[in-house]
């Protein structure tokens, strides 16, 4: 049956009322996580709170696993799915300049703006910061562009590359992902245990 | 240590064994039934036998002849430097090895045009691409290349350049000589030069 729009069920027009759906249900569950605060996204750095982690490895998983078993129903073809191009180096380099702004700013793009909804000005900063960065790049990009499309693999999937079967993976990943979820909830125990909690 | 946290931990693993026994489809290149119908009604994947000879005959090393007959009628007679992929070992890994390969054209044939119909839409389906099929097989090769039938004197000029093509493509693949007919041997005849009569006489 799936994907709708490239099998012709709903026209391509859906798209954008597909994405405002989609985005209002993503900053909905941004918030609800409690992703507004930006002492909960780097709490996972400091070792006190691992809930980025868990939310979106279950997220991850989830729709892993959910989708194999889609595609074996017959709901949706996963080899009609859009599967972004891999640019390696700068991909590795653009991680690592996300992961200082993640701990230096204490948001990513998109829990910045829940923050701004919810009224934030430390996230009003940081986004304006995020337009002045996104600018500078832009108007420097001949300066980047050789490098910005440098290490082309294509479009290609971990089991492409290496030639493991998908499910094999998805059940290595899902493994890690609850020994994860488990060994961070006694991390935190560990270290809530030194914060003097002072209640008024 | 929460229970709803262990039962859902262990829920979301059994989900992710359970992935191992879905057998999901491995081959994910075949192409959609919709597209499929497309490029069988395309009249471009057929090739004529002139087309064929031309190219044979040019010696082009991008074309790849393949015979889909059963190896004893390949090994009777078959087209020069055609290779044989039987229609019923297709499916081996030896034989798929033949197609694929970049900027080459292959065209298939059998006796007719039905065996190597099928064999190019198993090829289509596995997301094989320049293949194309021999319009009218090795019969239509006898009947047009190797015994190419004279047209009617009031056909057009250019059936006339097709003629001339065939035959010469004939006399290529065959190694027949050009029929002389004997009757019409024009006589050359000589004629005799009738001696002028200097004139005589005189002083």
């Amino acid at each position: 049956m799936g994907p709708l729009i490239p099998n012709g069920i709903i026209t391509g027009d859906w798209n954008f009322v597909i994405a405002i759906l989609l985005g209002v249900a993503f900053g909905f569950i941004l918030e609800a996580s409690g992703f507004s605060s930006s002492r909960n996204i780097v709490g996972v750095f400091y070792g006190y709170n691992f809930v980025v982690l868990r939310v979106f490895f279950t997220a991850l998983i989830v729709t892993m696993v959910g989708l194999m078993y889609f595609d074996y129903f017959g709901w949706l073809n996963l080899s009609q799915i859009f599967i972004l191009p891999t640019f390696w180096q700068p991909m590795l380099v653009g991680g690592i300049v996300m992961g200082f702004g993640f701990i230096m700013g204490g948001f990513c793009p998109g829990t910045s703006f829940t923050a701004i909804a919810i009224g934030k000005i430390d996230a009003l900063l940081f986004t304006v910061g995020l337009y002045v960065g996104i600018g500078i790049f832009s108007l420097a990009f001949p300066l980047f562009a050789d490098f910005y499309n440098s290490g082309n693999l294509g479009n290609i999937t971990v089991t492409d590359l290496t030639g493991i079967d998908a499910s094999w993976l998805a059940l290595a990943f899902t493994f890690i992902a609850l020994a994860a979820f488990w060994i961070t909830m006694l991390i935190e125990k560990k270290i809530r245990k030194k914060i003097t909690d002072y209640k008024f | 240590m929460n229970r709803n946290y262990i039962i859902l931990t262990f829920l979301m693993l059994a989900l992710a064994v359970g992935t191992l026994f879905l057998h999901l489809q491995k081959d994910t290149k075949q192409i959609q039934p919709e597209a499929l119908l497309w490029d069988v009604l395309q009249p471009t994947r057929y090739v004529t036998t002139d087309q064929v000879a031309k190219r044979l005959i040019e010696k082009d090393p991008s074309l790849m002849l393949i015979d889909v007959r059963p190896a004893a009628e390949y090994t009777q007679f078959t087209l020069p430097g055609a290779l044989n992929v039987p229609l019923d070992s297709l499916y081996t890994s030896a034989a798929l090895a033949n197609f694929g390969i970049p900027g080459a054209k292959v065209v298939l044939f059998a006796n007719d045009a039905i065996a190597a119909d099928e064999a190019w839409v198993i090829l289509r389906r596995l997301n094989f691409k320049n293949n194309y099929v021999m319009k009218g097989g090795l019969n239509g090769w006898v009947e047009t290349i190797i015994r190419p039938v004279a047209p009617a004197e009031t056909a057009p000029e250019t059936a006339f350049e097709q003629y001339n093509f065939r035959k010469a493509a004939s006399m290529y693949f065959t190694g027949a000589k050009m029929d002389v007919n004997k009757d019409q041997k024009a006589k050359v005849v000589f004629k005799k030069r009738k001696k002028t009569v200097v004139a005589s006489g005189g002083c």
